[in-house]
C-alpha cells in the first residue's frame, strides 16, 4: 500500500500532461493544418510516442533532447525516468537531476530525486535531498514517508523504519507515521511492535482499525499472546476490540466475547460506538461453525439486544437463543426464550419461532419429557410440515435411548418417506429385518439428507444376504451403535454373525464390525477383521474388506502392503465396481497421484 | 477383443488362480494396447511399454495405427501390469499381428522396435514439489522411473550417464524467472533465491546467472554427444537466451549486480542456442518475460494473447518415423495452456527446426523439434496441460481425473522415444 504512493505520483504526472496536450486549443482548422514533418513533430509528444511504443532507450533519448531546453521540465524528468527504469538504467539520470534541482527545487522534482538517488545506490544524497526538502515542505513529515516509501519499495525494511522514525523525531509528534511503521514491523516478523504502532494509528483515525484487523490477523501464533497484551492489558483499552476480533478468528471466540464485553464495559469509545462493533463481531464469529464459536455467537447477540429496543430486541434474543441452542447450552438458550415470552413487543410469528427453538433445544438436551410437554401444550402454535420434523427428531431421541415404543409413538401417523425410513431404522433396531427391508425400500433415495440416504442404503446391503425375517441380536447390536456403543456394537455384531453362513449375511456384518473397529481405533483388531472376511472370498464383501484393509495400512504408514493388498484385489476382483477406487488409492499409495 | 472380455478371462482365471498365477487365453500370442479411444488409460499404457523395456523385453510402437497403439508379447508381467494400472489391453494371435503388420505395410504408418528403457532425468530444484512440473507429474502416474537432479550433478558431469533429461520451468538466465521484483518478499521466492545463491557459490561462480550459463552449457554439451533433450515452459526459451548470451550480459541488476547489457540482443549469439534466433530480449525487469521468442506473454497485461488451441501435423511414419513418433495421439486439436514461455514465435525459430504442432493462423508455434550433434531436442510450450491458466499457489494436479489427456500423451511419446530402434531413413 505504502508502495504504490510513489508509483500513483508518477501515473498522476502522465495523466495530466495527456491531458494538458489534449486541450491544448487548435489554432487552425483540421483541413488546413500542415502535414507534421519530423521537425515539426512536439519533441515531448515524440519521446511520449517512442515510449509508447516500448523504445524505452530512444524515448529516454529523446526525453533528454526536451531537457537540453528545459533543464526542470518535470513532465520530461518523469517520463526520463519512467522510459530508464524499464530498461533499469534509472541512474544514468543523475546530472539531468542534479541540474534540475538545483535550478528549480519542487516536491515533485524532490521525490523524483530521491528515486534516482537511490537507483544509483548515493544514500547520503538521498538523507541530504530528504533533510533539504523538509526544510521547505510545511508538513515536514512528507519526505520522510517519501523515503521510507522508496526504502520498502526496495525491501530495505531497517532503512525505512530508520527513515519513519527519522521523520517521527522532526516533526515532534510520536504517533505519526504510525500505519507506516506498523507495516514494516509485520514485514520484520515483529508482530507485538507492530500492534503498538496500530493502536497509534487508530488513535489518529479510527479508519485503520479493520486495516490493523487484516494486518494482525496474520500474527504467527507463538507471538499471540504478546500482541493480545499490547492491544488488551488487563484494564481493557481501545485495543479491546481487535483483540476480540483477532481471537475469534484464531479459533478462541469466547475469550473473544469477553474482551468484547471488557471494550464495550470501558469508557469512551467502547460506549460510544457499542452496537456498530457488536455487530462486527457477530460478523466475524457468525461464520464460524464451532460450537465456542456459536455460544460466542450467543453472547454477542445477547449484547447487542441489551442495547436495541422495539420488536428488534425479541428477534436478536431469539437469534441468540438458537445460537447457545446450537452450541449445547440449554440455560442460557432457555433464558433467551424466556425472556422473548415476557416481551410485549414479540410478535405472534416470532412466538411460534421460539416454541420450536425451544422444543429444539429440549430435543438437544436430552429434556425428552419437557418436550414431549411443551409439543402437547404448544404444538399448534408451530406449523404441521415443522411440528413432524420436530415429532421425528424426538423419536430419533427416544429411540437413541433404547425407548422404542415412546419413539414408534411419534411417527404412527407419519405417512413421509423421512417417516418410512425411520420406521425401517425403529424395526431394525427390534431386529425386524423383514419389516426393516420393507420400510427402506419405502423410503428410497429420496428421505433425508444425502449422507442418510447413502447410510440407508448401506443398511439395506447389510440385511439383503441375511435370509431370516427376523434376528433380534443383530437389533441389539444396531441398538448400541445408536447409542454410540461401538464396543457393544462389535461384540452384537459377531454375536449376530455367529449363526449366519458369510454368504448369507455373515461376512456382511463382520465387514461393518470390522469398519467399526477401524472406526473407533483399534487398528490391530479391524486388521484381524479385514483380513477375516477377505478370507471368506464373499463376492462384493471380500473386495470391500481388502479396500478397507489397504486404507488401514495406508492410514498406519504402511504404504508397501496397502499396494500389496490392493494389488491383490484387483487382479482377484476384476469386475468388482470397487477397481476404481482401488486403482485411484493405489495411485495415491505411490505417491502418483496428490492425496485426497 | 473387448476390454470387458478380457477382464472377464481374467476373472476366470482369478477364481483358482492368485497373484502370479495369472491366466490368460492360449491363443494370445501378443497384446495390443490400442492408443485410441478405446483405450480406457492413456497415459499409464506408456508406464506398461515402459516396464517391459525395463524388464528385458521388447515390443513394437505401432505408428499411425490406432493413434500409436503399442504390440507387446503377451507374457504374463505385462498382463498382470496392465491390469493393474486399467490399460485397455487386447489378445491377439501371431496371425492377428501379422495381419496388422500388413495392413501398416499398405498405409502410412509403421511399426518402430522398442529395445531399451532410457534411463530418465529429471533436471529440478531440490524439495521441489512433484506437482509443479507436468513431466515429473506424468511419469509418476505412467509409473515410469527416474532420477532427479539439478546443477550440482550437472556441473559434476553427472549428464551422460542419462539418455533422457527433462526440464520445465527453469530460468537459465538467472533471474528466478523475472518473479523477483513482483513477489519480494515471498517466502518461496526467498527460498528460490537462497537456495540459488548458494548452489552458485558452491560451484565457484559470482553470481547465479553465471552458474546457469555454465549449466546451460553442459545440457548443451549432453545434446551433442547423443542425449535427447526434452523442455517445458520457461526452460525452452531461457535455455536458448543464456546459451546465446555466453558473452552478454542479458540478467537484471537484482540478479548480478550489473544492469542488463542496453545493446544485449544485438550482441547475442544465437548460432551457439537450440532452436531460435534472432530474439529481442526483454530489457525491463519487472516484466516477467524473457524475450520476444514466446507469442502468448502471459505476464504482460497489454501484450497478453488469448489462448486457442494447437493443432498437430500430420507425418509419414516410414519416411519421418522421430517426428511421428512425437505427434502419436488419439487427437489432432489440442486446447492450448499457458505458462511463462507458451508458444515460439514463428520468427525466432530457426529454419532447421521442426515444427510439430500449431495454432492454425496464428504467428506461433507449440511444439518443435531438431536435432544437435548427434543428440535431439524437443520443445513444448505451457506448463501444465490441464491446467490452462495455471498460477502460483493453484491446487496440484490429479492425472487419475484426466487419463485421457491429449497434452500429457505428447509428453509421454518424448518419453519413450529414445527407446526406439533408429531405423534408416528412407529418404
Amino acid at each position: 500500500m505504502i508502495g504504490l504512493r510513489a508509483s500513483c505520483f508518477v501515473r498522476r504526472g502522465v495523466v495530466a500532461c495527456a491531458i494538458s496536450l489534449a486541450l491544448l486549443p487548435p489554432c487552425r482548422l483540421a483541413a488546413q493544418r500542415p502535414v507534421p514533418t519530423p521537425q515539426t513533430v512536439n519533441p515531448l509528444q515524440r519521446a511520449f510516442d517512442l515510449e509508447r511504443r516500448g523504445t524505452y532507450a530512444a524515448a529516454a533519448e529523446a526525453y533528454r533532447t526536451v531537457l537540453q531546453a528545459d533543464t526542470a521540465d518535470q513532465t520530461a524528468l518523469l517520463g526520463l525516468e519512467r522510459s530508464l527504469a524499464a530498461i533499469d538504467r534509472t541512474a544514468t539520470m543523475v546530472p539531468e537531476m542534479r541540474a534540475a534541482l538545483a535550478l528549480k527545487p519542487s516536491p515533485v522534482l524532490y521525490a523524483l530525486a530521491l528515486r534516482v538517488w537511490t537507483a544509483a545506490g548515493e544514500p547520503d544524497s538521498v538523507r541530504t535531498t530528504v533533510e533539504r526538502w523538509a526544510r521547505t515542505e510545511a508538513d515536514r513529515v512528507v519526505p520522510y514517508r517519501e523515503w521510507g516509501d522508496l526504502l520498502l519499495q526496495h525491501r530495505d525494511l531497517s532503512g525505512a523504519k530508520r527513515a519513519y522514525l527519522a521523520g517521527r523525531t522532526a516533526s515532534g509528534d510520536p504517533a505519526v507515521l504510525s500505519a507506516e511503521l506498523a507495516q514494516v514491523a509485520q514485514l520484520q516478523g515483529d508482530y507485538p511492535t507492530s500492534a503498538t504502532e496500530w493502536l497509534l494509528a487508530q488513535r489518529l483515525s479510527p479508519g485503520y482499525r479493520s486495516t490493523a484487523v487484516g494486518a494482525l490477523a496474520q500474527t504467527p501464533e507463538a507471538q499471540r499472546p504478546a500482541v493480545l497484551r499490547v492491544l488488551a492489558p488487563e484494564s481493557g483499552g481501545e485495543g479491546a476490540f481487535i483483540a476480540a476480533v483477532l481471537l475469534a478468528q484464531w479459533g478462541d471466540p469466547l475469550r473473544g466475547a469477553e474482551h468484547l464485553r471488557r471494550y464495550l464495559a470501558a469508557p469512551g469509545d467502547g460506549a460510544r460506538q457499542g452496537t456498530a462493533s457488536i455487530a462486527a463481531f457477530v460478523e466475524q464469529v457468525r461464520v464460524l461453525g464451532t460450537r465456542d464459536a456459536r455460544r460466542a455467537l450467543g453472547q454477542a447477540l445477547e449484547l447487542l439486544a441489551e442495547r436495541q429496543s422495539g420488536a428488534a430486541v425479541a428477534r436478536t434474543r431469539l437469534e441468540a437463543a438458537r445460537a447457545y441452542a446450537d452450541a449445547g447450552s440449554a440455560p442460557d438458550a432457555h433464558r433467551m426464550l424466556a425472556l422473548i415470552g415476557q416481551d410485549r413487543n414479540a410478535s405472534g410469528d416470532l412466538a411460534s419461532q421460539a416454541v420450536r427453538t425451544l422444543l429444539e433445544v429440549q430435543i438437544a438436551g436430552g429434556e425428552l419429557p419437557d418436550a414431549e410437554k411443551t409439543l402437547s401444550d404448544q404444538g399448534d402454535r408451530i406449523p404441521a410440515e415443522d411440528r413432524a420434523t420436530l415429532e421425528r427428531r424426538l423419536a430419533i431421541a427416544w429411540m437413541r435411548r433404547g425407548e422404542l415404543d415412546r419413539a414408534a409413538a411419534h411417527i404412527d401417523a407419519d405417512s413421509t418417506v423421512d417417516g418410512a425410513a425411520l420406521a425401517g431404522r425403529l424395526a431394525l433396531l427390534r431386529g425386524d429385518l423383514k419389516t426393516a427391508r420393507s420400510y427402506f425400500q419405502q423410503a428410497g433415495p429420496y428421505a433425508g439428507t444425502r449422507a442418510e440416504a447413502t447410510d440407508r442404503t448401506a443398511l439395506l446391503a447389510l440385511l439383503q444376504p441375511i435370509e431370516a425375517d427376523s434376528l433380534p441380536a443383530l437389533g441389539q447390536a444396531m441398538q448400541a451403535f445408536e447409542r454410540g456403543d461401538t464396543v457393544a456394537a462389535i461384540a452384537g455384531l459377531d454375536r449376530a454373525a455367529q449363526g449366519l453362513e458369510p454368504k448369507a449375511g455373515g461376512a456382511q456384518l463382520g465387514l461393518f464390525a470390522a469398519q467399526l473397529s477401524a472406526a473407533r481405533g483399534d487398528a490391530v483388531d479391524a486388521e484381524r477383521r479385514f483380513k477375516g472376511v477377505a478370507a471368506t472370498e464373499v463376492a462384493a464383501t471380500a473386495p470391500a474388506a481388502e479396500l478397507d484393509l489397504a486404507r488401514l495400512f495406508l492410514r498406519l504408514r504402511r504404504p508397501a502392503e496397502a499396494v500389496a493388498q490392493l494389488e491383490h484385489l484387483i487382479l482377484t476382483y476384476p469386475r468388482s465396481a470397487l477397481i476404481p477406487q482401488a486403482r485411484r488409492l493405489m495411485d495415491e499409495a505411490r505417491g502418483a497421484i496428490p492425496s485426497t | 477383443m473387448k476390454r470387458r472380455d478380457f477382464l472377464g478371462a481374467m476373472a476366470v482365471g482369478a477364481t483358482s488362480a492368485r497373484l502370479g498365477h495369472v491366466r490368460w487365453p492360449r491363443s494370445a500370442d501378443y497384446f495390443l494396447i490400442p492408443m485410441d479411444d478405446a483405450q480406457a488409460e492413456h497415459l499409464k499404457a506408456y508406464g506398461v511399454a515402459f516396464r517391459l523395456l525395463e524388464r528385458g523385453g521388447r515390443g513394437e510402437w505401432l505408428l499411425n495405427y490406432r493413434n500409436g497403439a503399442f504390440l507387446l508379447p503377451a507374457d504374463s508381467g505385462t498382463q498382470r501390469d496392465a491390469a493393474l494400472a486399467g490399460v485397455t489391453v487386447q489378445s491377439i494371435s501371431a496371425g492377428e499381428a501379422d495381419q496388422i503388420r500388413a495392413e501398416l505395410a499398405g498405409t502410412n504408418a509403421d511399426a518402430v522396435p522398442l529395445e531399451k528403457a532410457p534411463k530418465v532425468a529429471v533436471y529440478v530444484t531440490p524439495g521441489a514439489a512433484p506437482w509443479d512440473d507436468a513431466v515429473t507429474m506424468a511419469l509418476q502416474y505412467a509409473g515410469i522411473k527416474f532420477e532427479k537432479l539439478w546443477d550440482a550433478e550437472v556441473m559434476a558431469d553427472k549428464l551422460p550417464t542419462y539418455d533422457w533429461l527433462h526440464l520445465h520451468h527453469e530460468d537459465f538466465t538467472g533471474q528466478y524467472s523475472k518473479f523477483y521484483m513482483n513477489y519480494a518478499g515471498a517466502p518461496w521466492l526467498r527460498e528460490m533465491v537462497e537456495l540459488n545463491t548458494q548452489m552458485s557459490r558452491r560451484l565457484g561462480f559470482a553470481n547465479v546467472p553465471a552458474a546457469k550459463k555454465a549449466v546451460a552449457e553442459r545440457i548443451r554439451g549432453f545434446v551433442e554427444r547423443g542425449g535427447f533433450l526434452f523442455a517445458m515452459c520457461t526452460a525452452t526459451e531461457t535455455l536458448d537466451l543464456a546459451l546465446a548470451a555466453h558473452d552478454v550480459d542479458i540478467a537484471a541488476s537484482y540478479a548480478d549486480n550489473t544492469p542488463m547489457d542496453p545493446g544485449a540482443s544485438a550482441r547475442l549469439d544465437w548460432n551457439h542456442a537450440f532452436a531460435f534466433t534472432g530474439a529481442q530480449i526483454e530489457a525491463s525487469p519487472t516484466v516477467p518475460q524473457f524475450s520476444d521468442i514466446d507469442g502468448h506473454q502471459v505476464n504482460s497485461l497489454g501484450r497478453r494473447q488469448p489462448l486457442g488451441s494447437f493443432t498437430l501435423f500430420e507425418f509419414s511414419a516410414k519416411i519421418d518415423p522421430v517426428n511421428t513418433m512425437l505427434i502419436q495421439n488419439h487427437r489432432q486439436v489440442i486446447p492450448d495452456f499457458y505458462g511463462l514461455t507458451t508458444s515460439f514465435n514463428k520468427n525466432r525459430i530457426k529454419p532447421g527446426v521442426t515444427v510439430l504442432a500449431d495454432e492454425p493462423g496464428a504467428p506461433w508455434a507449440k511444439y518443435l523439434h531438431g536435432e544437435l550433434g548427434q543428440g535431439t531436442y524437443t520443445f513444448f510450450g505451457g506448463h501444465d496441460p490441464e491446467d490452462p491458466q495455471h498460477a502460483i499457489g493453484d491446487a496440484p494436479t490429479d492425472l487419475s481425473l484426466h487419463p485421457h489427456s491429449p497434452g500429457y500423451r505428447l509428453i509421454l511419446n518424448n518419453v519413450l522415444f529414445p527407446a526406439a530402434k533408429k531405423k534408416e531413413l528412407k529418404t
